[in-house]
């Protein structure tokens, strides 16, 4: 039963990690129709923002601080850079290679973005090698054990940010007027631009956020594995790909609920049945899906 | 090419890979070309190359009865493929066949016959530059004929307006699923070719990761007509050779050149119509060029769509 327990835990700290690239790439997808193949690259590029912040522009002493406060602080910033570099190349995204490529066939703008992935992932491998780069441990090393489960502070923090993450995407999405306007261009895109939604400002604003939030992913995913390769995105977007597609993307919420529900399927599958069969986990969930519900558990957008 | 071969032994292997990824390209150019969209060329291809390699290295067949055999097994996935994502969208259909392809790579993992993960080995080096470019040469002669094909003219008309083709009394459901199943033969061809050339089939092989550069290809050369695939795949495939001279950053030029094109000609380097030209339920929220200025101020104002849509 505790192994059991302990399985589950650990599943629902990769989940999280899935959940942030496959929230964004569920957002990008509902309101424009684009397949962002460079979403996970974007994590990629967070997670290299944080090794800039943590592995060289702070004091050794803040980063392997032994205070918990302290520790969350510095998480805390790192966080904020991650988000912003991931932000800022997602606007740049948006100007020069998805608002030229939407509303065209499928394939051209998972083309195109998937050379810009291509590029992000190269550029990265010129500028810091192909071998991980370590970072440092910014929250302290602390063990939490409830009845033998044990899990770190960080699988922790990882399971709560991505929670917050979907709380505060989903409060954008309902409650703000950008978010009314991005569900109305998800819905109706001609009406909702005749009625006077700005289509283009949605598009910079849908794909911005989604990128801060594959930004937060790659922070979160370099402070776990406590390291950061230029290739990291590529496990990483299939994975949550298939999220986005099995959970639907119509229901935020419910790209959450799959994505911590494949991390915890495929941490048993490793752990009772074989590692082998851990990566085809994914890929069954999908092919079940697609033949029985193409749109997704939870409903999709027309496409 | 044939100069690019005379010139080192290097080169030759160069070429001959871009010759291999071309004939399976192509295959996935006839595959696509009744509107289905394939996201499981690499898996078909590498099932015509573990039966390939198998029948040549474990059964001593020769190497014509071996491409033959791997081009069957191909298109029988080809078959079973096209008939469950015939009634798909292209984005489901293209899903499907992914994961299609992983299940292929799963399963490859697991047959301990063919090697599982540690590959299948000991591949007789059948495949020479001579024998690849004459197979390239017989696909294009036979995709140039099927272009102005019946079944080819079938299979346009499936892709630009499968009602309108179906009304026009096309069987829609044979036309798609017979060319998928060619394309998926071609493919299996390809692979076989492949397999004996790099002598050693692995399960990952099969993976998506190595289907998206055949797609890549097929619309960057342009995807409309049958010289565009074969020209992507050549271009792509010298392009990182060529770009050698900055063996760092030539990936990274690769993934620039590649994004510039798509972004600037969506139709790919050959060919006129874009890709889905006629249909797309997005089509207005293209970026569009500016709304002239109008000749006539104050006879008609422009309404603030137009304004947000030119904006």
């Amino acid at each position: 039963m505790v192994l059991f327990l302990q399985q589950v835990v650990n599943g629902l700290s990769t989940g999280s990690t899935y959940a942030l690239v496959a929230l964004g790439f569920g957002l990008v997808f509902s309101v424009m129709r684009v397949l962002n193949m460079a979403q996970p690259d974007l994590a990629m590029v967070g997670a290299f923002v944080a090794y800039l912040i943590a592995a060289k522009l702070l004091p050794l002493s803040l980063t392997t601080t032994t205070s918990m406060a302290l520790g969350i602080g510095v998480f805390v910033l790192v966080l904020l850079g991650g988000m912003l570099g991931a932000g800022v190349g997602g606007v740049i995204l948006e100007r020069t290679v998805i608002r030229p490529t939407r509303g065209t066939y499928i394939l051209i703008p998972f083309i195109a973005t998937a050379g810009v992935g291509i590029f992000l992932e190269n550029g990265a491998n010129v500028l810091f090698g192909s071998n991980p780069v370590s970072i440092p441990e910014v929250i302290p090393y602390d063990v939490i054990s409830i009845g033998g489960v044990t899990f770190t502070v960080m699988q922790l923090i990882s399971f709560v940010l991505a929670v917050a993450m979907m709380v505060a995407l989903r409060f954008y999405v309902k409650r703000t007027r950008w978010g009314l306007a991005t569900r109305a261009v998800a819905e109706f895109p001609d009406v909702a631009a005749s009625c006077g939604v700005n289509v283009n400002r949605v598009s910079v604003l849908t794909v911005g956020i989604a990128a801060a939030m594959a930004g937060a992913a790659g922070v979160t995913i370099a402070l776990l594995q406590t390291s950061a390769d230029p290739f990291m995105g590529l496990a990483l977007g299939l994975k949550s790909f298939v999220c986005m597609l099995v959970a639907g993307n119509r229901h935020i919420e419910a790209i959450l609920a799959v994505a911590f529900a494949l991390g915890v399927l495929e941490a048993l599958v490793g752990g009772y049945v074989s590692s082998q069969l851990r990566d085809a986990v994914a890929f069954a969930l999908l092919l079940a899906i697609l033949l029985f519900r193409p749109s997704g558990l939870f409903g999709s957008y027309a496409t | 090419v044939v100069i690019a071969s005379l010139i080192s032994p290097y080169w030759d292997s160069v070429a001959t890979t871009a010759g291999i990824t071309a004939i399976i390209v192509l295959g996935l150019y006839i595959s696509n070309s009744a509107g289905a969209l394939s996201v499981a060329h690499a898996a078909l291809a590498g099932m015509g190359a573990y039966t390939g390699a198998v029948l040549t290295t474990n059964f001593g067949w020769p190497f014509i009865a071996a491409i033959a055999a791997g081009c069957v097994v191909a298109a029988v996935g080809g078959v079973f493929l096209a008939l469950v994502t015939l009634r798909m969208n292209p984005l489901v259909a293209g899903l499907t066949t992914l994961a299609f392809g992983e299940t292929m790579v799963v399963i490859a993992y697991n047959i301990n016959y063919i090697g599982a993960a540690s590959s299948f080995y000991g591949i007789p080096p059948d495949t020479s530059l001579g024998a690849v470019y004459i197979t390239l040469a017989i696909a294009m002669f036979f995709a140039w004929r099927f272009e102005s094909s019946r079944l080819g003219l079938a299979a346009r008309a499936c892709r630009d307006d499968r009602v309108a083709a179906d009304a026009a009394g096309i069987n829609v459901t044979w036309v798609k699923t017979a060319v998928f199943t060619l394309g998926a033969a071609l493919a299996g061809v390809g692979g076989v070719l492949s397999a004996h050339y790099i002598l050693v089939v692995r399960p990952s092989d099969l993976s998506f990761q190595n289907s998206l550069p055949l797609l890549i290809m097929w619309v960057f050369g342009g995807s409309y007509f049958f010289v565009g695939p074969v020209f992507g795949a050549l271009t792509l495939s010298f392009l990182p050779e060529l770009l050698r001279f900055s063996d760092q950053t030539r990936y990274m030029l690769y993934g620039l050149v590649l994004t510039a094109v798509i972004v600037r000609r969506p139709q790919g380097l050959i060919g006129r119509v874009p890709l889905g030209s006629t249909w797309s339920p997005l089509r207005h929220l293209r970026s569009r060029p500016k709304v002239p200025e109008d000749p006539h101020p104050g006879l008609e104002e422009p309404s603030d769509a137009d304004r947000e849509l030119s904006s």
